[in-house]
């Protein structure tokens, strides 16, 4: 057991290496690398945050382009996918701060959010149906969600972070990010129910 | 005594709960949340309703546009490229200098000496031929800064046209 914690230890401490080493050269071929594989995760990410996708999507582009200039900061002790949010998320707040003086605060609730929920496509039985309304439910719930308690959902059940990665990407202490964790469930609940659409 | 008791053990569990996922316990925590659950009526709704709007969050598909990756791509790329031109201008610009910077200092010395060797020999005190030697360095820049003011280069940009 221990042993195999250590081998992926070593194996992710070896990846960031290499991605720091890629960054500080600013390697095009390691970026494209990145953008595929990180596309989904990251764009989903801002999606949540910003609630808008035209937004989301400019932020996308504006946060690898950052990325490239700033790479040679991310340091390789700590998972390149928290320097990449932290990357995000600042660049979300440069551009709320930009329109008005604000911090996430500023993110969403304006009334034209909204997070499509496409159609799963493949099937139409009953239970599918039924899940899809349950996630339309829920979507909408995280619609109504404080930008911060949105952000923690994400990253803890989407990104599956780690509570402390969680902190450090949103520079926030510990018990914050647990508070945040509670209360964004807690307030999903009456969704889950399909409480107002 | 009891009752307070009670809340607290409701909201360790709802937060273990809510902290870890339903998935993600282990050891002491696991066990006694297990025991808390299968007692408690409300935790365990809660818990139910956490498990499934988790599974809700993980199955909202939201994906990133082919069109969107490419551009992105092709964006880095070039952002990439102006990076690396705008570098090997700065190595060009800082190599320059560092050549003007010696070939300065060498004529600086030669013509020191070239000063120095002019004044000895047409007898002239050490104080005149070094005042002749510090003008004949300052004046080529005093007439270029004075013919710039002139023409109010240093308020143009690029393309000659006025900021201010």
């Amino acid at each position: 057991m221990n042993a195999t914690a250590c081998y992926f230890e070593n194996a992710m401490a070896q990846e960031s290496t290499e991605i720091a080493r890629g960054l500080r050269r600013r390697d095009p071929d390691l970026l494209d690398r990145l953008i595929e594989q990180y596309q989904h995760r990251l764009l989903r990410y801002l999606m949540y945050l910003t609630g808008r996708r035209e937004l989301a999507e400019d932020l996308f582009q504006e946060t690898w382009i950052r990325v490239l200039e700033r790479g040679h900061q991310f340091n390789d002790k700590y998972a390149f996918s928290t320097w990449l949010f932290t990357v995000a998320r600042n660049l979300a707040i440069d551009h709320m701060r930009s329109k008005q003086p604000a911090s996430l605060d500023g993110l969403l609730n304006d009334g034209e959010a909204a997070f499509d929920v496409p159609a799963t496509g493949q099937a139409s039985a009953f239970d599918l149906s039924l899940r899809r309304e349950q996630n339309e439910h829920i979507a909408a719930g995280m619609e109504h969600l404080p930008a911060e308690y949105r952000e923690a959902l994400v990253l803890r059940f989407q990104e599956g972070m780690t509570l402390e990665e969680i902190a450090s990407v949103a520079r926030v202490p510990l018990g914050t990010v647990k508070s945040r964790i509670y209360r964004g469930l807690s307030a999903l609940e009456p969704w889950l129910k399909g409480a107002p659409l | 005594m009891s009752a307070i008791m009670n809340n607290d053990a409701h909201e360790r569990a709802r937060n273990l709960i809510a902290w870890a996922g339903p998935e993600a316990l282990s050891g002491a925590d696991r066990a006694w949340l297990a025991a808390h659950v299968e007692t408690c009526a409300s935790c365990r709704v809660f818990a139910e309703n956490a498990r499934e709007t988790i599974h809700g969050l993980r199955a909202i598909p939201i994906a990133a546009e082919r069109s969107l990756v490419a551009a992105t791509q092709m964006k880095v790329r070039r952002r990439a490229l102006e990076l690396q031109r705008d570098r090997e201008r700065l190595w060009l610009v800082s190599i320059s200098c560092t050549a003007v910077t010696l070939c300065a200092l060498l004529s600086a010395v030669a013509l020191w000496r070239g000063f120095e060797w002019l004044g000895a020999l047409a007898g002239l005190s050490p104080l005149i031929w070094q005042v002749g030697f510090v003008v004949f360095c300052v004046t080529p820049s005093l007439v270029a800064g004075v013919l710039l003011l002139l023409r109010g280069t240093h308020l143009a940009d690029h393309t000659g046209y006025y900021e201010g």
